[in-house]
């Protein structure tokens, strides 16, 4: 009996263990897929980690993550250890009641934290642009900057406010612990303060305040919420460019870099228990005494050559601060930048590379990870990007609200490449603020070998034989068209009726049990593994999963489909407008173009890369296209006829879709 | 030998509006062995942590060798200090804690105006001279947390002595070890005082510490100084019922002063020592347990029963019932509970005291019990609470 609980004691541990380790050590296994999917094995490969080296956004945000960490460590030990000896000269009764007020920070949901500091940061730039206005009229000294924005000094500073608590949480007990009446014998025995505190003090707190810095630093790189509200457009953590990179899928080379990440964190606390359990075990066993290194390495610092060494080391840390300090200032100074946000994995990174080297304008390239994040970004005042790359609905909304600005297309001649089809669109009818970016389609996806016949329609999507393995999209303007769609309505309709009998087509099917669920990302693995037999989605991405289960087959209904156009626009006053129109134009060039629908399988609106893509391909690939594929990639014109573009809806009937996604439920 | 070296005037001490010293005067000679004596929370520590810079006082003065001193910080101040729970740096080893003082001095020298560090060859003379002192030798590279309590007793004497202060305040030091080593240590500590010839100021609660070592003994409570004097004074003339109840045991009864050198206790009259006061003034009387003699009942000046009896070893404690107060005496013979007994009291055996804030609350044995001395004992805690000053 005591024996079979035991058992059953074991195998609930192990089960608690294998549900906490299982996805991560999954995510690590499939950092090392040779193929690029997270569903299917094809073999084992560093590809990934090469690729992820050679990404520069993720070697910058790398670099960013752990200057920010490491300086917010730093001020943060120090600040947050003097206010604990600070909290212990305290009488009893006010110091808990600061203690309390201290650990609620960490207490506090970290958007709270993020969205607040955001707001304080924004109206703090408001009060010190007129403060720095006034100040620059009346006197000619010197010039104050009158436009602060949200970038590094804020991330740093935010990183610094959250980590404090973490650093006076984790030395408080040390200052317990510690016989109250051991700084007076220093100074008794003739120490200043000051002295008696690196003298007596440090070393007996030492051990909180080297727990208080790795949980500080470990807290930093890990941060994703309030980085994400706080550091503005030109600043991107390690966190933040993996989360703009699941706007289309999560690729391999995020597994490498999270796992890389993990693998960081768990070293640091690996380290701290492991000083901990060693320190535990010291207090109990107080007579052993060999000589540990750490014990050798000190009696060696006391001697006049150590001392010297100390100050060497000492010297070196504070050059090379100072040096990456001013490195970083002075290069954002002098060189002229352009800020581009757009999508994760929607750019050949080579192309930033290679704009930089031949303009020698600097990109900071950011991602967001949906068209309503973006807008919010922007009507939060939290963002000074130049150019972005919203899609055709949301540009309609931007230019609506006056939030573009006009291109000046003498400066952008690649312009003069673009395909008519794709000029003068409904959501910029004068074209005076847009060049397309890509194009593409939202098709059906489907697997042959799990149901009937060719599909042909969207009905496929609500037919009850397909009952549990079709996937809806998770966005309540596609997924509702589709049904409009299907009903031969226009996705635009403002018709409620019309619209209502398409909420109809969909509840009825989810209450006959059609969908499996409703899917963004989740699309790919679901396909590509075979547990779902049809999905709608874009054709750019249809390709990439045919490459990991070939039996994938991709479709425009002949009601026709939805097809979409994002395209690079500049905000209003931005601050580098010409930087921003030669970054367009160099993106709008066939070259580009070329390597950009290679790299990201969506369809260019440059005419001549149109052209030459097949060319491209085979000249890259040593095979020819295939024309079938080609065709789903550039739809072609005839189909084209068929489809239709999404324009801005009137608020009410933007309410009614919202009310009847939530309605719907599933 | 009695030059005057430090001197209190109108110390006052307060914290949280809760008033720790009230008017504290006192001087303290030159080599002198002065003990500061009184319960938790009377404001001994207090004045010690005054004495030692580590506490500002509210008001009032500390002069050193005739200089104020109020402003001088710890660090400059020619006084040592022996920690309660010793406060040993944990993470040096012993030789290092006892050097500690030692690395810190400079030593004033013409053209340096910092002054020069001493010599690492003079440091370890002097550590190794006080090890020895303090028989430590051969304990140098020891932990201190792996140290005995009397041996880490030992090194916070040497850590502090090494420095060759003019005082040395030592605040409760022996309250960590247990009887028979604080008994050795008593005498150690006694000895040392002797051999370099310095001003110990010694904090402590227990009575019979500041009895065996002090050359003058300063009893407090509630801030205030109850009585300054030599043991044997304290314990033969208490002032008061607080100190005669504090220093040793006592039965204080209450009586009436008929004239000079007669007291009248239970309707009857005792020839006593004492003069001075009023006719017929009240007063307490306090007879020691040991200056009583027991007689048949014929012959004894007052008679009671015997409640108690406790076998002590040198004596008998046995607690007499006399119409109601219960009395302690120490005898060598033994009488059976419930026995009889007479008693008689020599003139000298009488001390006489005006009668204080105090009366009334002392000297009945009635809830005598072999803890009496434990709940008598001290409450830590308050007296922590006290110095966090």
């Amino acid at each position: 009996m005591k024996q079979s609980r035991r058992t059953g004691s074991r195998i609930l541990i192990a089960l608690v263990f294998l549900f906490l380790y299982a996805p991560i050590a999954l995510l690590i296994i499939f950092s090392f897929n040779e193929g690029d999917s997270s569903a299917v094995w094809r073999g084992f490969s560093l590809h990934w980690y090469q690729s992820m080296l050679r990404n520069r956004l993720i070697i910058e945000s790398v670099y960013m993550t752990l200057l920010v960490s490491l300086l917010a460590t730093l001020i943060s030990t120090f600040a947050g250890t003097f206010a604990a000896i600070g909290l212990y000269s305290l009488p009893r009764r006010r110091r808990d009641v600061l203690l309390t007020v201290n650990n609620i920070p960490m207490m506090n949901a970290d958007i709270v934290t993020g969205v607040s500091l955001c707001l304080f940061f924004v109206a703090f730039f408001q009060f010190w642009g007129g403060f720095a206005r006034w100040l620059n009229g009346v006197q000619s000294a010197f010039v104050l900057p009158e436009r602060l924005t949200l970038g590094f000094g804020t991330l740093l500073l935010a990183h610094i406010a959250f980590n404090i608590p973490y650093v006076i949480l984790n030395v408080a007990p040390k200052l317990r612990q510690m016989d109250r009446n051991l700084m007076d014998a220093a100074q008794d025995l003739g120490c200043t303060w000051m002295q008696a505190f690196w003298k007596v003090m440090l070393p007996e707190i030492k051990p909180g305040i080297i727990s208080g810095a790795l949980i500080a630093f470990t807290m930093s790189i890990d941060d994703f919420v309030i980085s994400y509200f706080t550091a503005g457009s030109s600043t991107s953590t390690l966190a933040m460019t993996i989360y703009g990179m699941t706007k289309r899928r999560v690729t391999p080379e995020i597994n490498a870099v999270s796992t890389l990440l993990f693998l960081t964190v768990l070293i640091l606390l690996v380290i701290v228990n492991v000083g901990e359990i060693r320190q535990e075990r010291r207090r109990r066993n107080p007579s052993v005494r060999k000589e540990p290194f750490g014990e050798r390495l000190r009696r060696f610092l006391s001697t006049r050559t150590g001392r010297y060494v100390q100050w060497g080391i000492t010297a070196a840390a504070a050059i090379c601060f100072v040096a990456t300090v001013s490195f970083l200032t002075a290069e954002t100074q002098s060189i002229p930048v352009v800020n581009v946000c757009s999508w994760g994995e929607y750019i050949d990174t080579d192309l930033i590379d290679r704009f930089e080297a031949e303009t020698g304008i600097r990109v900071n390239y950011q991602t967001a990870e949906s068209n309503e994040t973006m807008y919010s970004l922007l009507k939060s005042g939290g963002a000074d990007y130049d150019v972005i790359v919203p899609s055709d609905y949301m540009i309609a909304q931007l230019i609506e609200e006056g939030m573009l600005s006009e291109l000046n297309y003498d400066n952008i001649p690649n312009f003069q490449l673009i395909d008519p089809r794709f000029r003068n669109l409904s959501y910029d009818p004068e074209n005076k603020y847009t060049v397309p970016y890509t194009w593409s389609t939202l098709g059906v996806i489907y697997n042959p070998t799990m149901i009937d016949g060719p599909v042909t329609s969207w009905g496929a999507l609500y037919d009850e034989r397909n009952a549990g393995k079709v996937l809806l999209i998770n966005n309540s303007r596609d997924a509702i068209g589709e049904a409009l769609m299907y009903l031969g309505y226009s996705v635009n309709t403002t018709d409620e009726n019309e619209i209502r009998a398409a909420y109809r087509i969909l509840d009825e099917a989810s209450k006959r049990g059609v969908f499996q669920g409703k899917v963004m990302d989740e699309v790919f693995q679901t396909m590509e593994g075979g547990n779902a037999a049809i999905a709608s989605y874009y054709a750019g991405d249809y390709l990439s999963m045919l490459e990991n289960n070939e039996d994938l087959r991709y479709v425009i209904p002949d009601e026709g489909a939805n097809w979409f156009v994002d395209a690079m626009c500049v905000l209003k006053d931005a601050p580098h407008m010409r930087e921003a129109e030669a970054w367009i134009n160099f993106i709008a060039s066939t070259d580009a173009s070329l390597a950009n629908m290679d790299y990201i399988g969506y369809a260019s609106p440059n005419s001549e890369a149109l052209e030459q893509y097949p060319a491209y391909y085979e000249e890259l690939y040593g095979e020819p296209m295939d024309p079938e594929l080609y065709d789903i990639m550039v739809t072609p014109p005839e189909v084209l006829e068929r489809c239709e573009m999404y324009e801005n809806t009137p608020p009410n009937v933007r309410a009614l879709y919202n009310r009847l996604w939530i309605q719907l439920g599933i | 030998m009695s030059k005057e070296l430090i001197r209190l005037q109108n110390l006052c001490m307060a914290y949280d509006g809760e008033t720790i010293l009230n008017n504290i005067n006192l001087y303290i000679n030159d080599k002198e062995f002065l003990t500061l004596l009184g319960p938790s929370g009377c404001g001994k520590t207090t004045t010690l942590r005054i004495i030692g810079g580590f506490t500002t006082p509210v008001s009032g003065d500390v002069f050193f060798d005739g200089v104020r001193i109020n402003d001088v910080p710890p660090h400059k101040r020619q006084i040592n200090t022996v920690f309660q729970k010793y406060a040993l740096f944990p993470h040096l080893d012993v030789y290092e804690n006892v050097a500690f003082g030692l690395r810190m001095q400079r030593r004033p020298e013409p053209g340096s105006k910092r002054g020069v560090k001493l010599s690492n060859e003079e440091i370890d003379r002097r550590v190794m001279e006080m090890l020895e002192a303090v028989s430590l030798k051969g304990f140098e590279r020891r932990r201190v947390d792996a140290l005995s309590g009397g041996q880490q007793q030992r090194v916070a004497i040497a850590r502090a002595l090494v420095n060759r202060p003019k005082v040395l305040l030592l605040d409760e030091p022996l309250g960590a070890l247990d009887l028979k080593l604080r008994k050795d240590m008593q005498i150690e500590l006694k000895r040392i005082q002797q051999q370099v010839g310095i001003t110990f100021i010694y904090v402590t609660h227990d009575q019979e510490e500041a009895l065996t070592m002090s050359d003058t003994i300063v009893i407090m409570d509630k801030g205030n100084i109850q009585q300054i004097g030599t043991p044997e004074d304290i314990y033969n003339e208490p002032k008061n019922a607080f100190v005669a109840d504090f220093i040793g045991e006592s039965n204080i009864i209450d009586g009436v002063m008929a004239q000079d050198r007669l007291v009248r206790m239970y309707g009857r009259q005792f020839p006593c020592l004492d003069g001075g006061f009023a006719e017929n003034e009240p007063v307490d009387v306090v007879i020691r347990p040991e200056d009583i003699d027991i007689v048949p009942v014929e012959q004894g000046q007052l008679t009671g029963t015997v409640t108690n009896v406790t076998f002590k070893g040198m004596q008998y404690d046995i607690i007499v019932d006399f119409r109601g107060f219960k009395w302690l005496i120490q005898t060598t013979d033994h009488s059976p509970v419930g026995s009889k007994i007479g008693i008689k009291i020599d003139p000298d055996g009488i001390h006489v005291m005006k009668k204080s804030e105090y009366s009334g609350m002392f000297g009945d044995y009635s809830s005598f019990s072999d803890e009496y001395d434990e709940l008598n004992g001290t409450d830590e805690a308050r007296e922590e609470q006290s110095n966090e000053t």
